[in-house]
């Protein structure tokens, strides 16, 4: 389902997704991120500095509270996520990649229930980069395009005074079809301009890994690399990289005890992080990755390296945000390309 | 797989026995499922112990899975949930869910020679396989436990490797020599050298401390062991046990799910990382 909608009727839209909770970009303290939208949408932004992963998978979320009267078998009552569907406006072409991995991630093997039960119910609307909204993009590296539907639902084009709305899946279709009315038949100028649009949005400058294909058996032949530890030299390990990739899943589970006599508390599971000394540490104080090296070399392998060895893909979908964001300018696209040169 | 992957079942202690006193301590606790039926497993896999409040941790179930009345764990007293199992007595209500990981290929072993080499409380993860290849016993050729500890008092399951001479040959070390110890003084890879297992259709299963199994490894080349004939285990800190929560890989592989067992020819693939 391809149409037009004139970019004044974009909030009329959003009011006709009855049942659904619309999300978009908003600036809240010099941070971009993703928030209920409550009057007239933009789509103007930049990417978001926070990608929308917690939507399906929040910084932290409850599994189910105990409750254990001493001498006594616990109780358990699992507190499952709610139900409410939601609608994310203005989601990058790389984030929707990024909702692709994470899929894979919680999906594989065996279902994550809590993951599962918030990402039936998200629908992403995205939006084609007509320019690389950062300076540190690099999608098209990473097997992505800046018009890529990969994981979006709908994706939206700026034709300047409207958009090309393209439905990717039946979800895609449902929410435009909510809305029959606004939209327009694409007329032929209109499919001229979106593909004169979209070559130009590919053919825009971007960073660049070197010859992607031959990245992960370079890493492999690199894993004792001394270069490891010399790019990491400066890591402070605030794991910021991790937290706003849109593909990083690691997360801790602790329980928090909220009352005595009755015993009462949560399980809880909160996202953690690879950049921490003590995510692999053993309880004996053995680590298996006990340098930034080591940390470091974990997080790159694993975008570039074990990803593709167990999905066919890159985990990294090319964000840029945890090069932006670094406080100590770690650049995970140069760090790839000094290895792989080093490797020969 | 249940309905909700991080729901644990409820299990009662029946039984509690202490292996090894002391700072390192290790006890024996055996769970049975408080509301009926509790998944099986098999032979190598983990699960994942709760109690509320403290928290989570994955061991390895130490009883054969030809055992249905309970699972059994053998734990050293290291960090705040196992401690606090120590305290634990019979009756107590913990949570239990699993199996997580692969097995020991125990049915493709059918008509070999095993020979299990185990120090400290790595006895813990191959006594199942002990347990069932006993139970089993016509099933396979000669049986041979090397086992071994720091000190006599270090040495766990003492009573139930007596019941296995007879059936298996057991090789018993302390790792210096002690008033009162007749058997082999040394360290385990020590006491294998000793011993001079023959590789001829045999299989060699070895879990314990790292350094223990860097030169029983080294040892069983020696002797002429293929890299496919050597079986051992890893650990790695783990939350869910399920190839998610990211912090037990080696290379590609996350443990808990790839893992715990491989054999040598396959852990030598994997980076050195563990």
């Amino acid at each position: 389902m391809e149409k037009i909608l004139h970019k004044e009727r974009i909030d009329d839209w959003i009011s006709a997704l009855t049942g659904w909770e619309v999300l978009s970009p908003a600036l809240e303290d010099g941070i971009w991120a993703y928030r209920p939208v409550s009057g007239a949408i933009r789509l103007d932004h930049p990417n978001t500095t926070q990608p929308p992963k917690g939507l399906a998978f929040p910084q932290r979320e409850v599994f189910f509270s105990f409750e254990q009267i001493k001498g006594e078998a616990p109780r358990l009552t699992q507190i499952l996520p709610d139900t409410v569907q939601r609608a994310v406006f203005g989601v990058r072409p790389c984030d929707g990649r990024g909702a692709v991995r994470m899929d894979r991630v919680f999906g594989d093997h065996v279902e994550d229930t809590y993951y599962q039960a918030r990402r039936k119910n998200v629908a992403y609307v995205g939006l084609a980069c007509n320019q690389p909204p950062s300076a540190n993009c690099f999608c098209l590296s990473v097997g992505g395009s800046p018009v890529s539907t990969d994981g979006l639902d709908v994706l939206l084009t700026d034709l300047g005074d409207r958009y090309f709305v393209a439905a990717v899946t039946e979800t895609g279709k449902a929410l435009m079809t909510a809305a029959n009315s606004l939209f327009d038949e694409p007329a032929d100028a209109d499919r001229q301009q979106l593909k004169s649009v979209h070559t130009e949005a590919l053919a825009q400058p971007q960073r660049a890994v070197h010859n992607p294909d031959a990245v992960p058996a370079k890493l492999k032949a690199s894993f004792k690399s001394p270069l490891w530890e010399e790019l990491a030299r400066a890591c402070i390990g605030c794991g910021i990289c991790t937290f706003l990739c849109p593909t990083c899943h690691c997360f801790d589970i602790n329980d928090e005890v909220t009352g005595s006599a009755p015993l009462k508390g949560n399980r809880v599971r909160t996202w953690d992080n690879c950049q921490f000394p003590d995510f692999t540490m053993h309880t004996s104080g053995h680590n298996p990755r006990p340098t930034v090296g080591a940390r470091l070399r974990q997080r790159v392998c694993h975008k570039f390296q074990y990803f593709p060895e167990n999905f066919g893909m890159p985990q990294c979908t090319g964000c840029g945000r945890c090069i932006s964001e670094c406080p100590v300018g770690i650049d995970i696209v140069s760090v790839v390309n000094k290895v792989v040169e080093h490797a020969g | 797989m249940p309905d909700n992957i991080y729901l644990p079942e409820l299990a009662r202690i029946t039984y509690i026995k202490e292996e090894v006193a002391g700072e390192r301590s290790i006890k024996t606790f055996r769970v049975e499922p408080v509301n009926g039926d509790s998944f099986e497993h098999e032979c190598g896999q983990c699960a994942m112990l709760s109690i509320f409040g403290r928290g989570e941790m994955m061991i390895s179930i130490a009883s054969s899975p030809l055992v249905k009345d309970y699972k059994q764990f053998s734990i050293m007293r290291v960090g705040r949930v196992s401690a606090a199992f120590h305290d634990l007595a019979v009756g107590d209500v913990v949570g239990i869910r699993g199996p997580y990981g692969n097995s020991f290929p125990v049915d493709d072993w059918r008509g070999k020679n095993l020979y299990f080499i185990g120090g400290g409380c790595g006895l813990a993860p191959i006594w199942p396989v002990i347990t069932t290849a006993v139970a089993q016993r016509d099933s396979f050729k000669n049986i041979t436990v090397f086992y071994g500890g720091r000190s006599p008092r270090d040495i766990m399951y003492k009573a139930e490797l007596e019941k296995l001479r007879g059936v298996a040959d057991v090789h018993l070390s302390v790792d210096k020599a002690e008033d009162g110890w007749d058997a082999y003084c040394g360290f385990v890879p020590a006491n294998v050298m000793d011993k001079e297992p023959s590789s001829d259709n045999a299989i060699a299963i070895t879990c314990g401390p790292p350094i223990m199994i860097k030169y029983v490894i080294q040892n069983l080349r020696s002797l002429g062991f293929a890299d496919e004939q050597i079986y051992t285990t890893l650990e790695n800190k783990m939350k869910c046990g399920l190839g998610k929560c990211g912090r037990c890989n080696v290379g590609k592989d996350y443990v808990c799910v790839k893992g715990p067992v491989y054999s040598w020819a396959e852990l030598k693939e994997l980076p050195e990382e563990y």
